[in-house]
């Protein structure tokens, strides 16, 4: 089963040349090289002269492409704005510090108690597990009862709930202080985990593998149907398309990514407290993926990439650094909704020139957004002649 | 135990509640329901009133206090809308959100940077009394006699304004579809200025009403806007009486939760939320199809 192209989807994909451009090209390709630079890059500052990357902010930088690429993949392939995907995350690292740190708690008269353990596959697949629960159990109920503006406007308030469960039950969670001194498992028996550097490899790995999987699930049939959802959600149900149900699919598994970011995150910390699903947090994906670019693979990678360098390079200029934070957010829902990968697949279609012009031109800009209302723009022979 | 007065007392608290509720959330349902924009940066508008009261009350007095801040909210929307806002109408509302979540987070370290981290206070006028006594039982004055009183005279007002008056048809009418009012020769765009400042305002009001009661503070406007929303859920897009009694329902049920189960207090909105949503998708009074 794959769905028909459309014109709208056909603009957005970059041409195949051949085989040595597409391996040149490809998003995993790129994801390893960024992953392996990261280290030494990541937090480097020119403002004040600091060349040296720093390992703990390349750390913050590969779990969050993992989630931020999660978020998306509901957001930039099925269409539709989740602002909730920080419960995941919160979750994941929850599921990870309540198992590694045990707990004893009553609820409604009956005792559950967990004893301290140290096992990192278990606490993956509790974390993982809890998450998918959670996701299925609420996109049953939300997906098919709403769209759009409400979708995301739910999923918000419904992230709140978890937040406020993280931060009012202090008996289980540590209340607003959360959790803090959880071990990282020592799998190797080596201690191997501990150095800060090791731990840098581990979560670049493990998020690498992870989103090889998210880049076979959006190249699989099940990934096209989500563009043909996308692009027309109705012509997707004439052809037979049970649109509900690839939507609440699509919903779990972007579940599964924060999750696995937020067990890194745990880990990385060795601590975790309620922010991690605060509504700061689920907007802050929705700007790394926006930054980076929505429709690309490689776009949320690259966006959280940019944005922690951002945001460690101006908090160390003004404490109002959120401000900032904030500017670039309008600038880039406002001038460039496409964002870094946009820039670079128009340099692959049109070269240099051109592609700038048109990147900022304002029918650019509408194209994407819009589904039906305008007529597909199509200037280029090169998109012409891929499409027949 | 559960006392006769603890519920008295709860239960107004809860309307006091409410009512600030509905005035911002109402203004948020309006410019929602006409354009079309998720407005994240309301709760900003919100706090923003609450700290020009603060600002201004002592060298205006307090009752001009309040006008003014809640007039330079509205005009501060308006300008907004015109500078901002105005350039997404072509593209999917989702953006709206995202454009205004980025604003709000300008906006709350604007506050941080000229009014500082630490919550102030506003006092009301030393001529208004503490408190009213109905037989043997006290009621703040302001707080839940005052504001209560005031509140329902602005909805009054609103609602005039949306069912009286020509303006008032051209928003009703909007709400269904714009793009026929235009096409009938209203100046949509200077209809959408004024009434991204009209609900604006009300955000700005209901700020400064709140002053006195609230510790005034940047983190303000995170609590109240996704509260907000979700009364604009629950009520259902676009209806003046969803706001209305979604923000009663959720004001009165959440000061109940703080007697009944303290730690639940916060989640009791979205409690609500949910149950709504599972038997009218649409809201209790939303229409169907609306932005979907």
């Amino acid at each position: 089963m794959t769905a028909p192209h459309t014109g709208a989807a056909l603009k957005t994909e970059a041409p195949r040349r051949n085989s040595a451009a597409a391996l040149l090209t490809h998003p995993l390709l790129w994801t390893a090289i960024l992953f392996i630079a990261l280290p030494y890059v990541a937090g480097a500052n020119p403002f004040i002269g600091k060349w040296s990357g720093f390992v703990g902010i390349a750390t913050t930088m590969v779990i969050f492409s993992l989630f931020a690429s999660g978020f998306n993949l509901y957001f930039g392939h099925v269409g539709e704005l989740s602002f909730g995907h920080a419960m995941f995350f919160t979750i994941g690292a929850y599921a990870t510090a309540l198992y590694s740190k045990g707990f004893n708690v009553q609820v409604f008269g009956l005792t559950l108690q967990h004893g301290e353990t140290n096992n990192l596959f278990v606490a993956l697949i509790l974390s993982v597990a809890v998450a998918l629960l959670w996701a299925w159990l609420l996109a049953r109920v939300i997906i098919p009862r709403s769209s759009g503006i409400y979708f995301s406007m739910i999923t918000l308030a419904f992230a709140q709930v978890i937040f406020f469960i993280t931060y009012r039950w202090s008996e289980l969670t540590g209340g607003e202080d959360g959790m803090q001194n959880i071990a990282r498992p020592n799998p190797t028996g080596y201690g191997w985990l501990q150095d800060s550097l090791h731990f840098y490899w581990f979560s670049a790995v493990v998020v690498f593998l992870a989103l090889c999987l998210l880049q076979y699930v959006l190249r699989s049939p099940f990934g096209s149907v989500l563009h043909a959802i996308r692009e027309n959600r109705q012509r997707a149900r004439f052809l037979g398309y049970d649109v509900d149900k690839y939507r609440v699919n699509a919903f779990v598994i972007s579940a599964l990514f924060p999750a696995i970011g937020g067990w890194l995150w745990t880990y990385y910390q060795q601590a975790i407290n309620p922010d991690a699903g605060s509504v700061e947090y689920s907007g802050n994906v929705v700007m790394m993926s926006l930054l980076g670019g929505i429709q690309a693979i490689m776009g949320p990678i690259l966006g959280a990439s940019v944005y922690y360098e951002l945001q460690n390079n101006v908090s160390q200029l003004t404490k109002y650094w959120e401000a900032w934070i904030g500017v670039v957010f309008v600038i880039v829902v406002l001038f460039a909704p496409r964002g870094i990968m946009g820039l670079v697949e128009d340099v692959q279609h049109y070269g240099i020139g051109t592609a700038f012009r048109r990147y900022f031109s304002r029918t650019a800009r509408v194209e994407i957004d819009m589904e039906e209302e305008l007529p597909p723009v199509i200037e280029d022979p090169a998109v012409t002649k891929a499409s027949s | 135990m559960l006392t006769a007065p603890q519920l008295v007392d709860q239960l107004v608290n809860g309307v006091t509640l409410g009512m600030l509720y509905i005035l911002v959330a109402l203004g948020l349902n309006i410019i929602l329901g006409l354009m079309g924009v998720i407005n994240f940066s309301h709760g900003s508008f919100f706090m923003l009133g609450a700290y020009l009261m603060y600002q201004l009350n002592g060298p205006l007095g307090f009752w001009p206090a309040i006008l003014v801040s809640a007039v330079v909210v509205g005009l501060l929307g308006m300008a907004f809308e015109a500078t901002l806002i105005r350039r997404l109408y072509r593209r999917i509302p989702e953006y709206t959100l995202l454009l205004t979540f980025g604003t709000a987070l300008i906006f709350a370290q604007i506050v941080r940077r000229v009014w500082g981290d630490d919550a102030v206070r506003v006092s009301t006028p030393a001529y208004m009394p503490e408190s009213l006594s109905i037989g043997t039982y006290q009621v703040p004055f302001y707080k839940d006699v005052l504001l209560v009183g005031l509140t329902i005279l602005i909805l009054a007002g609103v609602w005039l304004l949306l069912n009286k008056t020509n303006i008032g048809m051209i928003i009703r009418a909007g709400t269904r579809d714009a793009e026929m009012v235009k096409i009938l020769g209203i100046n949509m765009p200077l209809m959408f200025t004024l009434v991204f400042g009209i609900g604006s305002l009300m955000a700005g009001l209901a700020g400064a009403l709140a002053a006195p009661i609230y510790a005034v503070q940047p983190s303000l406007a995170s609590q109240w806007i996704v509260l907000t929303f979700v009364i604009v859920i629950v009520g259902g897009i676009g209806s003046f009486w969803g706001a209305i009694v979604g923000g009663l329902l959720i004001g009165i049920l959440t000061s109940l939760m703080a007697l009944l189960w303290p730690p639940a207090v916060e989640m009791t909105g979205y409690i609500i939320m949910g149950i709504i949503l599972l038997v009218r998708p649409r809201g209790l009074f939303g229409v169907e199809g609306l932005f979907e």
